[in-house]
């Protein structure tokens, strides 16, 4: 017998029942749709945490200023930490191997005004180094650069969000904005860039849109502080050549910094890449579950299909003698009712993959949470139904092969 | 016993075992056929005949005793070759047709000669000249439902033709058919027989076995006469 022969019989009875077929198919249906929308769901929060870290930079180490309220910051002071400055940046570059770049930056929230417009805003002082470590990208103009910085010039970049409330459809470039008493030029505008959604150790969420950058030696110059507590400037950001070594180094930079702080635990050290690893191994345990949830709706989808197909063999016993007796032998019946419920998971899950696909979709269009469909779940989804098919379908095509010819050609 | 025998059964018996009953159906049964032969096996209901013709057909083997079929012992065949001898050896004719409702005339005659491994081409051509044979192949393309019963009976007998069997074997071939219809096919057999066919019609029934040459009559499970038909019944 031609295996072909045992598709066309299988599809043939596939159709002859549809709603049965079709009934028969739901738990594959539902375990390969859900296996599928479940891995894009995952995919989804993954590469949006890997986005997250890679604008944090994964060969950065961040150090940065706590919150501190006023008393805690004058109980510091007291205690002699001169707090986070410009100084703690040249000593871990004096000091520190392995380092490429330092930005370090200084923060005020500040009304930020424009014709009869105004919006409350960050105004952060940075260092030229702060473009290239960060991976922040201009739409127009330029970034702070070096000139800016060394010549103290009164000029500032804006984020895409505050550049469009301060300005709509009018160009930006050129036109001064005010903060607090001081005129400022604007030199550039930056691409729009994801919300920093989360609250990563001492870094806060934030909409980095908002945010308005201006050089940090004219904006030690100019900004006057709340507090005159406050320290010099709020974040360092250290680039390191050897993600490998981020440990070692975040140990290093740590060391240095508490002593120049004379112990005061006054700041906090973020290591964008160990959150991501440990994101990812938290990640994996959800994976764990998807796999077993996947599994069970699988194993029951397949139990599914073994009831019918011995409710099948059953209504078919005369059909199998019939077989038999011209000839079928038992490797024949047992190759087509495997082929049946092959081809109903098949179906089963062509269908769980169409659905599946179309739920991710719809979850990532009419939800915030964000999906990918990565090729090899919808492989391992569809695998996963075929091999279903082969193993529940094994039993009752073996029951059916086993029928005596003798007992089913009279069987009514 | 003579070597030019196609089927060749001594001191067969069956034995079924119901929980402490043992029931023997066939005891000591020895039967010789020769090819072209056209025999009858008669007996009344619980006498061992439908034993007797699963055994012919392969369905089924004896519980003692020896079957050769074309020499080969097929009471020591497996499963596999009990197959290959059914689909190559013998062509059933059922009382009730046991066509397969979902394919239609030529499907249906094609089906041997499908698990015979023969390709579809040749499959196909076989199958029409089987049913030309039996006057039906205009009817090739409709589905057993659509056929009457004669029609349906034929087909089935195209089925057992097809792949040129050694003995055609039929059981109550016209025990669902009106008596008008039961005369047709019993031509059919008639013709067949003349054509070189072996025959085996197994029937209860006096009437049916009279168109026979030989008749065999079963009673309690073993042979109770074996004789020519003086009596035949001759179709015009």
């Amino acid at each position: 017998m031609e295996y072909s022969e045992n598709i066309k019989v299988a599809w043939q009875g596939l159709t002859d029942h549809k709603f049965r077929s079709f009934l028969t198919m739901l738990g594959i249906i539902f375990g390969v749709a859900s296996v599928i929308a479940m891995l894009s769901i995952g995919e989804g929060a993954k590469r949006e945490a890997i986005a997250k870290y890679q604008d944090l930079g994964v060969n950065n180490i961040i150090v940065r200023e706590k919150d501190m309220s006023d008393e805690e910051l004058e109980e510091v002071r007291t205690k002699f930490s001169p707090g986070l400055s410009l100084r703690d940046a040249e000593v871990i570059r004096e000091i520190v191997p392995g380092v490429t770049r330092i930005a370090a930056q200084a923060e005020i929230n500040a009304e930020v005004k424009y014709a009869n417009r105004s919006v409350k805003s960050s105004v952060i002082g940075v260092t030229p180094e702060f473009y290239d470590i960060l991976n922040y990208k201009i739409k127009e103009g330029e970034f702070v650069n070096d000139i800016h910085y060394g010549a103290r010039q009164k000029v500032c970049v804006l984020g895409a969000g505050i550049a469009y409330t301060l300005f709509q459809k009018e160009e930006p470039i050129g036109k001064m904005i005010k903060i607090e008493d001081q005129w400022l030029e604007v030199v550039g505008v930056l691409e729009s860039k994801a919300l920093f959604t989360e609250t990563v150790g001492e870094l806060a969420a934030r909409d980095l849109n908002t945010d308005v950058y201006v050089p940090l030696s004219m904006f030690l110059d100019r900004f006057s502080r709340g507090n005159v507590l406050e320290s010099e400037i709020q974040q360092l950001t250290i680039q390191v050549e050897n993600s490998e070594r981020l440990m070692e180094t975040s140990a290093l930079v740590n060391e240095i910094v508490r002593r120049h702080h004379f112990n005061n635990e006054d700041y906090g050290i973020v290591i964008p890449l160990e959150l991501l690893k440990q994101e990812e191994k938290e990640r994996q345990i959800y994976n764990f579950l998807l796999g077993a949830i996947a599994a069970i709706s699988l194993i029951v989808g397949g139990i599914g299909i073994m009831n019918i197909m011995l409710a099948t063999v059953m209504e078919r016993t005369r059909e199998i003698g019939i077989r038999r007796a011209i000839g079928a032998r038992k490797s024949d019946i047992m190759g087509q009712f495997v082929t049946e419920a092959v081809v109903i998971s098949i179906a089963g899950g062509l269908i769980g993959v169409v659905l599946g696909v179309s739920l991710s979709l719809l979850v990532s269009v009419f939800t915030d949470v964000s999906t990918y469909i990565r090729l090899y779940s919808v492989i391992i989804a569809f695998a996963f139904s075929v091999v279903v098919g082969v193993v529940f379908g094994y039993l009752p095509a073996k029951n059916a092969a086993n029928l005596k010819p003798v007992d089913s050609i009279r069987y009514e | 016993m003579n070597d030019n025998l196609l089927i060749e059964i001594t001191h067969i018996t069956k034995r079924y075992e119901m929980g402490d009953n043992v029931v023997m159906a066939l005891q000591d049964v020895s039967l010789g056929i020769r090819e072209g032969e056209y025999l009858s096996i008669m007996g009344p209901s619980g006498s061992g005949k439908s034993t007797f013709m699963n055994i012919l057909g392969c369905l089924d083997t004896p519980s003692t005793g020896e079957y050769k079929f074309r020499g080969v012992d097929v009471s020591k065949l497996d499963d596999d070759d009990l197959s290959a001898m059914r689909n190559k050896e013998i062509g059933f004719v059922f009382q009730n047709f046991n066509l397969l409702p979902k394919l239609n005339a030529v499907q249906n005659v094609e089906l041997p000669l499908a698990y015979a491994g023969v390709p579809a081409a040749e499959r196909h051509e076989r199958a029409v000249r089987a049913l030309e044979r039996v006057k039906l192949a205009e009817r090739m393309h409709h589905k057993p439902s659509e056929l009457s019963g004669g029609q349906r009976q034929r087909v089935a007998i195209a089925r057992a033709l097809v792949t040129n069997p050694g003995i055609l074997l039929a059981d109550e071939p016209t025990g669902a058919l009106d008596s008008k219809t039961g005369v047709e096919i019993m031509r059919l057999f008639d013709e067949l027989h003349q054509e070189g066919n072996t025959i085996i019609l197994i029937t209860h029934e006096q009437e049916i076995a009279n168109y026979a040459i030989r008749n065999v009559y079963i009673k309690d499970g073993s042979i109770h006469y074996d004789r020519l038909n003086t009596n035949r019944t001759i179709v015009k």
